[in-house]
């Protein structure tokens, strides 16, 4: 069957990268398990075992594919340049971020510094008043709901501490 | 029903219509606990304790029941908008329930949804009423063994998921299943596959899975676009059209609703199963006897209306065990159960010789907040299907930090919100390149309590493989179980054969 030229080859870089993992995790699984009772091991090795067959039909239907020329090793369907320009790269490191400094900066404040940051890279720097305030609004309401009247153990930085101390002693 | 119990009830229901007041408050706050990941009636109700408490016995018991059905209900309104299930028991709505969002019909979904839960969870608790004394032996003959089989019910979802390229459908809900046995064995606690992490001892929480599967990949997903509706199927102005469609696409699948809410209702009263299992095998039966099996997964009505319906039949489901034996049906059951027995009240048989109005008065308060809950609710549909008009470049920001956050809230482990980022970044990777993140989550929900009952059964019959087969209900449930694989398949060839006849 003749492939259709316009069409952009298959991504099996991309494709790979699932099995791959599944099939890493799948042996670290395994060599956790290898001296334990049976009770650990029984369900494991058969759901590992079935895992690890489908993801070598998958590996053999990928050399097949290349052969056949009907595909690559790219992994444009993963990553590609535009991902800097769209400003996913710049929201996967502020996620990061995010995750990292919420313990020592708290959620209030911490929320609104990945909100504001976050939505001026996604929208290229316009509308920046708009953002912070959207941001600042999202932050507190945040702070009001989950800390000041649920109480939840969020993360707590200066901003809640010294909004508890404002509270407390008026 | 003898004249008495008709007239407790009829004394019941009109104090606690009387409740309204409680009532309207409490679904508001369930649906946006119920709506944000990590939230809970459970943990609501357990932060507000102190109220709880502070409360009377029958305003506490309305505040608990209404927050409990509205959670439930709220769920699902951002896994139809935003494709984040609020909990686990959502996780199958965005199936069919996304889509229709992304083709402009995010009212008619919400208002299919609306009608479903309401329904659904009506229907099953003026069952469960009727039914009490037998449902509650349920429980009791559902053993390891049964609990295997439906188990695998919700578990071949992901077959039926993975019939678009079966090879990667199977290895995401297979790694699903892997990563649901991280944690120790349930028999001798041997810890597995949890890269030295103490965090991952009890397994993998579900809500960081949850949470970084869907919400997290959707919001790196989502920023390709302006908007998540697609562009040719934005919304137009608000108005009551769809809302009124929606509810009349609902009502013509009746039948699907009682059926797939008695599901739920059947999985409720079963001790430890949930609104999570509840809704896969819903969602799997309604798919499998469908005339139009092909359309699920594109924004087919049905396939929201069964997992919709099936997890507002828990809720009910899980207060049988409670008053009836005594034993909670689930977490948000266990907190009722504390929270009564602090008011003195027994639960057992005794319970409706003792107090019948605090037995009765439960269900009675899931019924009113159902009809109060539809009528609240229904009409803010046509407002909040416009969540799917807000720039992306705002919604993906606020979708990652308070998910993530919500990621945090059940165990309080800073350690959880790492875990949310590298499931999400797991579910990224997947939704580019054609591996469907709900057979990973199914996996990972189902899979640990599957491996539970087959080590039970297995220790039980000192590793005799054949116990799977020892039990009539179990054999009966086999069948059963062979029959919705067969059949759909035969119905599919007698379609396709019927189809091929005129081409001749």
């Amino acid at each position: 069957m003749a492939s259709d030229p316009y069409k952009p080859p298959r991504q099996i870089g991309g494709e790979l990268v699932i099995p791959i993992i599944a099939v890493g995790f799948t042996l670290y699984f395994f060599s956790t398990i290898w001296n334990s009772p049976w009770t650990a091991q029984v369900s494991a090795f058969m759901v590992g075992g079935i895992l690890l067959l489908v993801c070598a039909i998958f590996f053999v239907r990928s050399i097949i594919w290349l052969r056949r020329g009907e595909g690559t090793l790219g992994f444009s369907n993963l990553f590609t340049i535009d991902d800097i320009r769209t400003g996913r790269i710049g929201l996967l490191v502020m996620t990061i971020a995010y995750v990292m400094f919420i313990d020592y900066l708290g959620f209030t404040l911490m929320t609104f510094l990945f909100l504001a940051i976050s939505m001026l890279i996604l929208a290229k720097g316009r509308n920046p008043v708009f953002i912070t305030l959207i941001s600042g609004v999202m932050a507190l309401t945040g702070w009001a709901v989950f800390i000041w009247a649920f109480d939840t153990r969020f993360p707590r930085g200066w901003f809640e501490t010294t909004m508890k101390a404002v509270l407390t002693n008026g | 029903m003898d004249s008495s119990t008709a007239s407790i009830l009829t004394e019941v229901f009109f104090e606690t219509i009387g409740y309204w007041y409680i009532i309207v408050p409490t679904i508001f706050l369930g649906l946006i606990v119920g709506g944000i990941p990590g939230f809970s009636a459970a943990n609501t109700i357990i932060i507000l304790m102190p109220l709880t408490l502070a409360l009377d016995l029958q305003s506490g018991l309305v505040f608990m029941i209404s927050l409990y059905c509205a959670a439930r209900m709220g769920a699902g309104i951002p896994a139809i908008l935003v494709n984040i299930p609020g909990t686990a028991g959502a996780a199958a709505t965005p199936l069919d329930g996304y889509p229709m969002a992304k083709q402009g019909k995010g009212q008619q979904a919400l208002a299919i949804s609306f009608v479903a839960s309401c329904i659904g969870g009506l229907l099953t608790t003026v069952v469960a009423l009727a039914a009490m004394p037998i449902l509650a032996r349920v429980g009791f003959y559902m053993h390891s063994v049964e609990m295997i089989v439906v188990m695998l019910f919700g578990i071949s979802l992901i077959a039926s998921i993975a019939a678009q390229d079966m090879v990667k459908g199977l290895i995401a809900g297979f790694l699903g299943l892997m990563i649901g046995s991280i944690g120790t064995d349930v028999v001798y606690a041997t810890p597995r596959g949890t890269f030295g992490f103490l965090e991952l001892y009890d397994g993998v929480p579900l809500i960081p899975a949850l949470v970084g599967l869907f919400a997290v990949s959707e919001a790196f997903v989502i920023i390709e676009k302006r908007v998540i509706v697609n562009h040719d199927n934005e919304p137009k102005a608000p108005n009551w059209t769809d809302t009124f469609d929606g509810v009349r696409i609902a009502l013509k699948r009746w039948v699907h609703i009682v059926w797939t809410s008695i599901i739920g209702l059947v999985i409720g009263v079963i001790p430890g199963a949930g609104a999570s299992i509840a809704s896969f095998v819903a969602y799997q039966q309604s798919r499998s006897f469908s005339k139009t099996p092909e359309l699920y997964g594109t924004g087919h009505p049905e396939g929201l209306i069964a997992p919709e319906a099936a997890n507002n039949g828990v809720t009910s489901g899980t207060l049988v065990p409670l008053l009836v034996l005594g034993i909670p049906g689930g977490a948000t059951a266990a907190i009722m159960l504390v929270v009564m027995q602090f008011h003195g009240v027994s639960f057992g048989p005794s319970l409706f010789e003792n107090q019948p109005k605090v037995g009765y008065g439960m269900f009675m308060a899931m019924a009113v907040s159902y009809v109060i809950m539809f009528l609240t609710i229904l009409p803010l549909s046509r407002y909040m299907s416009h969540v799917t008009t807000i720039p992306t470049i705002y919604l993906a920001p606020m979708i990652i930090a308070f998910t993530l956050v919500g990621g945090f809230v059940p165990r309080e482990y800073m350690f959880d919100m790492y875990l949310a980022l590298a499931f999400g970044v797991l579910g990224y990777v997947a939704r580019r390149t054609g591996y469907h993140v709900a057979a990973i989550l199914i996996g990972v929900i189902l899979g640990p309590l599957l491996e539970k009952y087959f080590l039970w059964s297995l220790k039980k019959s000192d590793g005799d493989i054949m116990v799977l087969f020892s039990s009539t209900l179990g054999n009966i449930l086999w069948v059963a179980f062979a029959m919705s694989i067969i059949l759909p398949i035969v119905f599919n060839m007698r379609r396709k054969r019927k189809l091929e006849v005129p081409a001749e």
